[in-house]
């Protein structure tokens, strides 16, 4: 069997993603780990324990496509794509529908139109600015006093809104606060954040056209309170499967299969450091 | 990714470009220390460079010695003298690094400017003109002349703004002969307008070259190396050996089949200017792709020529005002731009456009967003639009840009292994009805030539 990794390094999390090709594609392997300082190892560390998942050995990939901010520091990948081609593909693979993705990540947000094969037809990103990422929520979290993971199924709570008016990711700070000590209740709040991310990522995703069906992406697609914003903002369904936040390694992963060809090439696995690879 | 190859184009030309530059700047220093021959300063917009050679006076161009600063990584100082003398974060880049160099004394060249004769404000297109020249004028101690040429608000200029420019450029000859003691001379100001008849021949006749697959040049790149000679030499018989040289020189390119990479694989149109401080990381991240730019509108900043336009011996005041007021980019109105860049896309067989927005500059980057809309959602032409600045350093993300850059270079490139990509006539569809609501170009204006 021939088999292609995509490795994405994100700003806060790596994913990995092993696929097999007999004939048939198969996700074979997938591995989550935080990027943490070190971009280098995050990406050898998600792409072992991706293998590991698999069942194959590292020595047995023949291509790896690295995608993601940190795609230049993977020392042992064939070639470098960016997010917004592997989101595109990883979507479109995910659910073959898909016309528009948005990606909503730690760092940046952008929406992508998608062309029936899963090409990229236009996009956008956010430019320069925190607003409407996974940071943004990070920093309401931590005002709070919560968990990332908590905030989401909070905020669906909600049964007044705050209104958030700022989408400075700094500066959200000081309005959280001073809801606070208006006394209004932390799900209200996180409900007017969620709202207020969810409006800036619109307005920003309607500069490429809309078309159903509507895939979202990156690790904020796990956050429910997200997924349930933005489709109130659009007024409809949004796609969002359990490998929504895969779908860059995944994307990046269908790239290397098929710039593999035919020509297997064994002993892509170069660890920089094989000493902290064991 | 592979590293960039190298791209630019050298000849002999390449060198005698230098050559010509250097001379400029020679009579610069000279002018300084001596007052001979006199300079007098003037905008690259739609530049009136001949009626100078009327008076043998040397042009001093504020643009261009603050683009010279910006890629030699200079340019953030005096943007921050500027800044702490209260010019404010949203001003004109240009405008502060040329008032910052005045202040502290920075010059390209390392040898002092001549104090102009005359600020001559050709105030085209572009308002921040005004205060810009205006503060220069009092920073060097300079006398100001004010040249209104009014705004492109219909397809052809009308008689009487042709007369009132006219009027205005005989106003600044009478002015001009006061203050330098010199009388204008005609003959040789008629002999520059044929000169500058020649070059724009010439300039035109390579421009249209790039309609060739693979194009012998870079219409932005290679274009802004050959800007400097086509301001500063326009009317003089140095400039017609010079473009005619490079005319052979491109000709020679096309006859042996040879492009600016061992295989040209995208073509694009760029709008906007460049980020100069970042000039060659933003080359490369073409180049990384093979892709040439067919054409630019930045190119027509000083003049559009490829479309026919020729200064003409027989009417020399009444040519310099007509490509004054519709002869350049600067002047005419968006939906002339986008006609433009239309044409460009179809004859020049693009396949894709790569809008440079730059935060300095309202005159070309407001109504950006609009453009890109026009042609991504009218025309179906993929877009691509990216944002920094043409002189301020801090406007510049490297990773972001260039991430933009790969993802939409690598669109094309899938669109193309699926057999989607479209070139030129191909690319454009036809503006389907009531799509979008950005103005169809050419609809209620007539188009120039
Ligand atoms: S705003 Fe634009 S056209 Fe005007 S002076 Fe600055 S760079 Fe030139």
């Amino acid at each position: 069997m021939r088999l292609a990794a995509g490795v994405d390094v994100g700003s806060t999390q790596t994913k990995a993603v092993i696929v097999g090709d007999n004939g048939g594609l198969q996700m074979l392997g997938r591995a989550l780990v935080d990027t943490g300082a070190n971009v280098q190892r995050a990406a050898e560390n998600g792409f072992i324990a991706a293998c590991q998942q698999a069942g194959v050995s590292p020595q047995d990939v023949g291509y790896v496509v690295g995608t993601g901010y940190g795609r230049y520091k993977i020392t042992f990948g064939n070639t470098q794509m960016t997010e917004i081609s592997c989101h595109a593909r990883g979507a479109h693979y995910l659910f073959p529908a898909t016309r528009t993705v948005i990606d909503m990540g730690g760092q940046d947000s952008k929406a992508i139109s998608v062309g029936a094969e899963g090409e990229v037809l236009d996009f956008v990103m956010n430019d320069k600015c925190a607003a409407g990422t996974g940071r943004f929520l990070a920093n309401a979290a931590e005002v709070l006093g919560l968990g990332l993971d908590e905030i989401g199924p909070l905020s669906l709570e909600a049964r007044h809104p705050v209104k958030i008016t700022t989408v400075c990711t700094v500066f959200v700070e000081s309005d959280i606060l001073s809801y606070l000590a208006q006394g209004k209740k932390p799900e209200d709040i996180l409900g007017g954040v969620h709202l207020a991310i969810a409006r800036r990522t619109i307005s920003l995703a309607r500069r490429v056209p809309i078309e159903q069906a509507i895939t979202m992406t990156g690790g904020v697609s796990r956050n429910i309170g997200m997924v349930r914003a933005l489709e109130q903002v659009l007024g409809t369904k949004l796609e969002v499967g359990p490998d929504a936040h895969f779908a860059g390694a995944i994307g990046a992963a269908l790239f290397a299969i098929e710039k593999m060809g035919e020509s297997f090439e064994s002993g892509i696995w170069r660890p920089a450091d094989a000493a902290h690879t064991s | 990714m592979s590293e960039a190859p190298r791209s630019e184009y050298r000849g002999q030309i390449h060198q005698q470009q230098k050559d010509l530059m250097l001379h400029w700047y020679e009579r610069l220093d000279e002018s300084a220390r001596t007052g001979n021959p006199p300079a007098v300063s003037l905008m690259i917009s739609g530049n009136c460079i001949e009626l100078l050679e009327g008076f043998g006076a040397v042009p001093l161009y504020p643009e261009v010695n603050a683009l010279q600063l910006a890629i030699r990584h200079q340019s953030l100082d005096p943007i921050l003298a500027a800044e702490e003398l209260g010019y404010a974060a949203d001003n004109c880049a240009y405008v502060k690094a040329d008032i910052g160099a005045m202040i502290k004394g920075i010059t390209p060249a390392g040898t002092p400017l001549p104090t102009p004769a005359l600020v001559l404000c050709n105030f085209v297109g572009c308002n921040t003109y005004v205060k810009w020249f205006e503060h220069a004028a009092e920073f060097q101690g300079a006398p100001l002349a004010m040249l209104d040429v009014p705004f492109l608000r219909t397809a052809e200029p009308r008689a009487e703004d042709i007369d009132y420019v006219v009027r205005q450029l005989h106003e600044i000859v009478r002015q001009l002969e006061q203050i330098t003691g010199r009388r204008f001379d005609m003959d040789r100001f008629r002999e520059a307008v044929r000169c500058s008849a020649r070059v724009e021949e010439a300039w035109s006749r390579i421009k249209n070259l790039a309609r060739r697959t693979p194009s012998p040049f870079d219409a932005y790149f290679d274009a802004i190396t050959l800007m400097g000679p086509l301001y500063v030499y326009r009317g003089s018989p140095e400039g017609v050996a010079f473009f005619e040289l490079a005319l052979k020189e491109m000709e020679e390119k096309v006859a042996r089949g040879e492009g600016i990479y061992d295989q040209e694989k995208f073509r694009v149109v760029i709008e906007g200017p460049p980020p100069y401080p970042f000039f060659r990381s933003f080359r490369d991240m073409f180049a990384t792709w093979k892709a040439t730019a067919v054409a630019s509108t930045y190119s027509t900043v000083g003049g559009l020529w490829e479309f026919g336009f020729r200064h003409d011996p027989d009417h020399p005041f009444e040519s310099l005002a007509l490509h004054m007021l519709a002869h350049n980019v600067t002047n005419r109105n968006y939906l002339q731009r986008y006609e433009q860049i239309r044409r460009y896309v179809e004859e020049w067989d693009a396949d894709g456009i790569v809008i440079h927005f730059v935060k300095s500059c309202r005159l070309f980057s407001a109504g950006q967003g609009d453009m890109r809309d026009y042609f991504t959602r009218q025309l179906g032409v993929p877009t691509l639009y990216i944002e920094s600045d043409l002189e301020d350093p801090r406007y510049f993300s490297e990773a972001q840009i260039k991430n933009r850059m790969d993802a939409f270079f690598e669109a094309l490139e899938h669109s193309r292994s699926i057999g989607t990509l479209r070139r030129g006539a191909a690319a454009l569809r036809h503006p389907a009805a009531g799509a979008g609501n950005a103005p169809v170009a050419g609809e209620r204006l007539k188009i120039l030539p």
